[in-house]
């Protein structure tokens, strides 16, 4: 019983916090101070996967989301922080707007799911072994498998990082063309570089 | 005390209400924020919140499988791709524009 009383209180807890750090996230107006809401957001979720009984994805969320993207997002921050650290105020017709949109799904899915039978199961639980489950489920390729989707996203992994290194990479000058032409003209320049310094360091020598 | 605490062990329901709630802050934010990181951050809490809700549903609803686990392994890594390839689209254009207001990207209206 004692479990029980607990496992209220973590929820309560841990969801009244991740509402706050939500709330952090999306209305700090200093972009650092709201990715590391997102942060905190994120490894609550962690704790509700486990309160949930999935460990292993508790341990891929830290892995992937709190250890790399809120990293990446930290670095882009950094990146691209200007002057003006402070993130402007929006108008209050679009807070209001966008204050009622938000309410209005979540009142749509309340209405639409307030008619769906929502009770438990009797004796509702995970069994202890889901990560050799998963492990399992991930290799197999039967047609209850999720061998092909595991491949594919593989193969969107790979894409997605050959295509981040070809957009980020340096390319053309503000007043030339946005393409793989760029790259050729800083190497032009580069070379230009070069050899106005070696001349330099050749005229004392001569 | 304990005894009350003990019965209000949260069911489906107070789950599925705190991940719309968070996915409510999220359709928020993505409506208010102007940079274009805050947005990303803002469907990055989005996409949390619907993880979340496969795990919560494959938890009381189909505990026999994994099935829920897997989907939210697939979305984590989805955010992951789609992550990185915003970071490096908005380096880019911080690098040629020297601003992420999304109010000023409108090149493709014209």
């Amino acid at each position: 019983m004692i479990q029980a009383a607990v496992y209220t209180l973590l929820f309560y807890l841990f969801g009244g916090a991740t509402i706050a750090l939500a709330l952090v996230t999306v209305l700090n107006r200093r972009m650092l101070r709201a990715v590391m809401g997102l942060m905190g957001v994120l490894a609550m979720s962690a704790c509700f996967y486990i309160m949930l009984s999935a460990e292993f994805l508790a341990g891929v969320q830290i892995l992937v989301y709190v250890g790399g993207i809120v990293v990446l997002m930290v670095f882009a921050i950094m990146l691209t922080q200007t002057v003006d650290v402070l993130v402007e105020v929006p108008h209050w017709s679009r807070r209001a707007l966008a204050g009622a949109a938000a309410l209005a799904l979540l009142l749509a899915v309340a209405g639409l799911g307030a008619g769906v039978p929502l009770e438990a199961p009797a004796g509702a639980g995970i069994p202890e072994d889901n990560t050799v489950a998963i492990g399992k489920a991930l290799m197999d390729y039967g047609p209850r498998g999720y061998v092909l989707p595991f491949e594919i996203i593989s193969l969107l992994l790979l894409a997605a990082a050959i295509g981040g290194i070809v957009v980020a990479r340096k390319t053309a000058p503000e007043d030339q063309p946005l393409t793989s032409g760029g790259d050729l003209a800083d190497e032009g320049l580069l070379q230009t570089a070069h050899t106005q310094r070696d001349e330099e360091a050749w005229v004392p020598e001569s | 005390m304990t005894t009350f605490l003990a019965a209000q062990t949260p069911g489906l329901t107070h789950w599925i209400v705190l991940s719309g709630v968070l996915f409510a802050i999220g359709v928020y934010g993505l409506l208010t924020r102007r940079n274009a990181i805050g947005v990303l951050m803002s469907i990055e809490l989005m996409l949390n919140s619907a993880a979340l809700n496969f795990v919560v549903f494959n938890h009381f609803r189909a505990p026999a499988g994994v099935d829920g686990q897997i989907m939210a392994i697939f979305v984590i890594a989805v955010a992951a791709a789609e992550a990185v390839i915003a970071m490096a689209i908005f380096v880019a254009i911080y690098r040629r524009r020297g601003t992420l207001d999304v109010t000023s990207m409108d090149a493709l209206k014209d």
